[in-house]
């Protein structure tokens, strides 16, 4: 006996020379502890995985942009004439340089080597006194305005082709009006200052010649029966003074016309109908003193940017006005320098644009973001022409010292800002500033509306009313559950509830889409109704059960009573939908809803917060309620007996000691399900109508952060800012349920560490 | 084997009362128990239960596991309604009232019959409101009143001195012996009459248990105490009275003196001396 025992004490002290058993049971047990802290550390690694994942596709939204000078090169062919403007297609890799005799001269963008020379067709003995773009830049349209009256319309081409594997860019020149010079002043005057559109089959021109504005209007007319096309013509005057125009704009949409003059003032004209051009509005752009130094539509020819003699940039805009008209109103303005900005240059494809100043200071912004993305000296002295390319990822200059350069700019996301993901942005044509998600469009000249502010409203907005079904339901039942009802039936009430957690929220969304959202509403007024009906039943079931005789009631077992409201529930339930429609005729002399829009002006949408607060809801229950209850069933059985023998009623134990104690539970069940709630995807998906409203009201829709990702995400273009933007919202989603659980779990720990001694 | 022997006598408690303290004041009986049968379903745990416990003195409990002492003690402030399946009939009398009787408010009742339990039962609350807990629930919220019946009755259950500084701490933060004096603290905070004990000291160390039945001798000036206890030496130590009870049967009721010196029976002889138990 002394021996066998001697020997145990030795075999588990000493380990070199324990059994078999003992190191099979003593690796088990190392096994295991590896593995769970295995697991548990995989599992921590898997969160920050995905926290950095999401950082990291985040992240170049907020870098700043760059600009590096990539080559220099003496001007091609400098002996033909002298530089009017530059331009470069959007490959980046032929530039034009169009002179002010006639010539064109296109070359490698980076080396500066001649590929051709063109010659435009303008007739002997003229002269080049004011030339254009056309808008869009793109569309890369130039007209010339002649000494004698005339105009001229070319457009450049860039063709490409592919020779082998080999990308070939061909260059050329077409007039799409025709070789002949269009007459536009028939006296002969110099045409000093012009703007045009050019369409497929149209055209606008705007002249000034020293002492009249015209306004030239050609409509092809493509006859049935000829080959030949005619031109139709229409010529009108604008009523103003000319002598003092240095700038005219032309919209791309033929519709609105600019002009700008020296003191600093600037016309609107509406020039819809070619014949009867109407002038808007004169305004000053300026501040007192300062002069209009340079000015372009910003992508979209929807506002003008205009920079000042004292380098402010000012975004003007066409807005609605208290009277419903549109009017031209400052929206913004960027101070790029302390001097005067001598061209601005707008992206093609983004509301971004450029400036340079007289000392050859370049800054690039982004007009919607308000954002300054680089700031940079790009010549010394002013630059004589400065183009940004297409894809606004490269700049071409001529310097004064008779050079070009070439820069590269790397500007991938200049959407987003601060400001505009969070605060009020006034975008354009926008009456005021607002909080809007639009993300896309087909068109080019969108403007993308990247406010989250609208997206956590609406994150906010679902989780607040589901919250409002779920709480009371969940912790009421909790209670009931844990404290009063017979232990046989808990048995079966509580795995019922909880496997209502396991339901697909999918089907649940479905169902509240397809079936909730018309149910409720056809039968508003019954929903309200239930709300009465369903407490009133209720209690009259209570009174009549009280009101049975003794024998009656002993033979309903303590703690089945609520098995009993089964029933009468369904009762009300019917009944109060059945007395819908009649209540909504004798009440409301229609139907709920056109009562709450004619008094209270209260809109109604079909899928909005009260169905997903039901549908979700439904879902965040079992969470709740689940983990309420444990709580509160495990509450210790001494307290209650404590407080009951101390002379108090159940209710007051369950309100004074019970739900105390069991505080921490009931609080982390809480925030486990508004973290449920928030992150819950699908119901809002298909429940809410996903429109990124700003609206407290019941009766209308939202958009979910998590629904707007599983909205958009399959459409996004992989790395665009769209998308990047979708991943902020994610990590912001990210952000906001770590954020709250964190908090959840802390508080529940301090709770229980309070309680621990019990 | 011995318990059918004594399952046929009614054992007359009162008369032993009357005898043995002839000499005293009249004693006069405060609960007074009636031909009692307690099921737990179909289970028997009390057969046929007749006793008396008087006034202001403290009657002891003692019996081997599961003989249903403290079923008996919980049947006084009616705590086994709350258990399932239970039946109980036969009578308790608090002052000649029958507390089974269906008139009777359990709430009411149980203020007036206050109980401590085995583990020190605290609340998770602080001092002050763990002592008030018992008038609050009666809708009692004056702040003055509260005050001083916080002191009267830490004082009265020697505990004042040590937490008069931190009344407002949360009363876990004691220790047991002091969590048990606070909880007897909030059974007097309501002035009961009737004190029911449940082996308060046997979850206690020794100094505490002390404490305890230093208290219990202070508390049977004002208050009628039963207590349970599986300590002999305690119980002869506090108890005026002692019953021994039996496999669910009150076997013998005397003066403590006389039960410990002197018992009638031989089940009890053979408890007290220790054959089994």
């Amino acid at each position: 006996m002394s021996e066998l025992n001697n020997s145990m004490t030795q075999s588990s002290l000493n380990t070199a020379t324990t059994s078999a058993y003992e190191k099979w049971r003593l690796l088990k047990d190392a096994i295991m502890h590896r593995a769970v802290v295995a697991g548990g550390l995989s599992v921590i690694f898997a969160i920050v995985v995905i926290f950095f994942y999401l950082l990291y596709v985040v992240y170049p939204l907020f870098l700043s942009a760059n600009a590096e000078q990539v080559a220099q090169y003496p001007i091609p062919e400098e002996s033909v004439g002298k530089t009017l403007f530059l331009n470069i297609e959007e490959q980046n890799e032929i530039a034009a340089r169009f002179t002010d005799n006639g010539q064109v001269i296109f070359f490698e963008a980076k080396t500066g080597k001649t590929i051709s020379q063109r010659t435009v067709l303008l007739p002997p003995d003229t002269k080049i006194t004011s030339i254009a773009q056309g808008s869009p830049v793109s569309e890369g349209a130039v007209i010339y305005g002649l000494s004698n009256g005339q105009a001229v319309i070319v457009k450049q081409q860039y063709k490409v082709a592919f020779v082998g594997d080999k990308r070939v860019i061909a260059p050329s020149l077409k007039y799409p009006l025709g070789e002949t010079p269009l007459v536009i002043d028939d006296t002969g005057a110099a045409l000093e200052k012009i703007a045009f559109k050019v369409g497929e089959g149209s055209a606008t021109i705007v002249a000034k010649t020293a002492d009249k504005i015209r306004l030239t209007s050609l409509e092809k007319e493509q006859s049935l029966f000829a080959e030949e096309a005619s031109l139709t013509r229409t010529d009108s005057f604008l009523d103003m003074p000319a002598a003092n125009i240095t700038d005219i704009l032309v919209d791309k949409e033929d519709r609105n016309l600019f002009l700008v003059s020296d003191d600093g003032s600037l016309s609107f004209i509406d020039i819809s109908k070619k014949d009867a051009p109407e002038i808007k509005q004169h305004l000053n752009v300026v501040d007192v003193g300062q002069k209009i130094t340079s000015l372009s539509f910003l992508n979209g020819d929807l506002s003008i940017m205009i920079g000042d003699s004292s380098g402010l940039v000012s975004q003007w805009s066409l807005v609605k006005d208290t009277f419903n008209k549109p009017a031209f109103q400052r929206i913004r303005a960027f101070k790029v320098s302390d001097k005067p900005v001598i061209s601005i240059n707008t992206e093609q494809r983004r509301k971004g644009f450029l400036t340079v100043d007289i000392d050859g200071g370049m800054g690039i912004y982004h007009s919607t973001a308000e954002r300054e993305l680089i700031k940079e000296k790009i010549s010394d002295g002013a630059p004589l022409s400065t183009i940004l390319s297409p894809r606004a990822n490269a700049l071409l200059l001529q310097s004064n010292d008779g050079k070009i350069h070439f820069w590269k700019v790397d500007n991938e996301h200049p959407e987003v800002s601060i400001k505009s993901m969070w605060k009020k942005v006034w975008y354009e044509s926008y009456a005021k500033p607002t909080y809007i998600w639009q993300s896309s469009s087909a068109s080019n000249d969108f403007e993308p509306k990247y406010s989250l502010t609208p997206l956590v409203f609406g994150t906010l907005k679902a989780a607040f009313y589901a919250m409002l079904v779920a709480i009371p339901l969940s912790l009421m039942g909790a209670i009931y559950t844990a404290y009063f009802m017979s232990p046989k039936m808990r048995i079966y009430a509580k795995p019922s509830i909880e496997i209502m957690g396991a339901l697909p929220t999918v089907i649940l969304g479905f169902l509240a889409g397809l079936w909730l959202a018309p149910f409720i509403e056809e039968n508003l007024a019954g929903l309200f109704a239930l709300l009465l009906v369903l407490p009133m039943g209720v209690m009259l079931f209570a009174f009549g059960v009280q009101c049975l005789p003794e024998t009656m009631c002993q033979k309903i077992p303590e703690g089945w009573d609520a098995a009993m409201l089964i029933p009468v529930i369904m009762i009300s339930g019917w009944f109060a939908f059945s007395i819908s429609i009649p209540l909504e005729t004798i009440l409301f002399h229609g139907t709920l809803r056109d009562w709450f829009k004619t008094e209270f002006g209260i809109g109604y949408d079909q899928r909005n917060a009260l169905v997903v607060g039901i549908a979700m809801g439904f879902a965040v229950v079992p969470t709740i309620f689940s983990i309420a209850e444990d709580a509160i069933f495990s509450v210790p059985k001494h307290l209650t007996v404590g407080s009951l023998a101390l002379g108090a009623t159940p209710w007051q134990t369950m309100i004074r000691v019970v739900l105390l104690t069991a505080s921490p539970g009931i609080f982390s069940a809480i925030m486990i399900g508004f973290g449920r709630a928030v992150g819950e995807t699908m119901i809002v998906l298909m429940a809410t109508g996903n429109t990124p409203v700003m609206d407290l009201s019941v009766f209308q829709g939202m958009r979910t952060l998590a629904a707007n990702i599983a909205v958009e995400m399959p459409e996004s273009e992989v790395d665009s800012t769209h998308y990047r933007v979708l991943f902020l919202a994610a990590l912001v989603l990210f952000m906001f349920t770590f954020v709250f659980n964190t908090l959840a779990e802390v508080v529940r720990q301090r709770l229980r560490e309070k309680y621990s001694s019990l | 084997m011995l318990v059918p022997e004594f399952r046929s006598h009614s054992f007359d408690a009162s008369s032993i009362l009357r005898s043995s303290h002839k000499h005293d004041d009249p004693v006069e009986s405060c609960i007074k128990v009636e031909n009692l049968n307690l099921f737990y379903g179909k289970k028997q745990a009390l057969h046929d239960i007749n006793i008396e416990m008087p006034k202001k003195k403290v009657t002891a409990f003692i019996g081997p596991s599961g003989c249903g002492k403290s079923t008996l003690l919980r049947c006084i402030n009616r705590m086994n309604d709350l258990v399932d399946n239970v039946t109980i009939d036969g009578k308790i009398l608090l002052h000649d009232d029958n507390i089974y009787d269906k008139s009777v408010n359990v709430a009411a009742l149980r203020r007036r019959v206050g109980m401590v339990f085995q583990k020190p039962n605290p609340f998770p609350k602080s001092i002050f409101e763990n002592v008030t807990y018992g008038l609050r629930i009666q809708g009692i919220n004056d702040k003055r009143i509260l005050e001083e019946t916080v002191e009267a009755s830490l004082r009265g259950a020697a505990l004042w001195d040590e937490v008069k500084d931190r009344l407002n701490d949360n009363a876990l933060g004691l220790s047991g012996g002091q969590q048990q004096r606070l909880v007897i603290a909030r059974a007097i905070a309501i002035a009961p009459e009737v004190l029911l004990l449940d082996e308060p000291a046997s979850a206690l160390d020794p100094i505490s248990t002390l404490k305890i039945e230093e208290l219990i001798n202070e508390l049977k000036e004002k208050y009628t105490i039963v207590i349970v206890t599986h300590n002999m030496q305690q119980a002869a130590r506090v108890s005026d009275y002692t019953a021994f009870m039996y496999m669910g049967e009150l076997i013998e009721m005397g003066s403590t003196t006389q039960l410990f010196t002197k018992p009638t029976k031989k089940q009890t002889e053979d408890y007290i001396t220790g054959r089994y138990g």
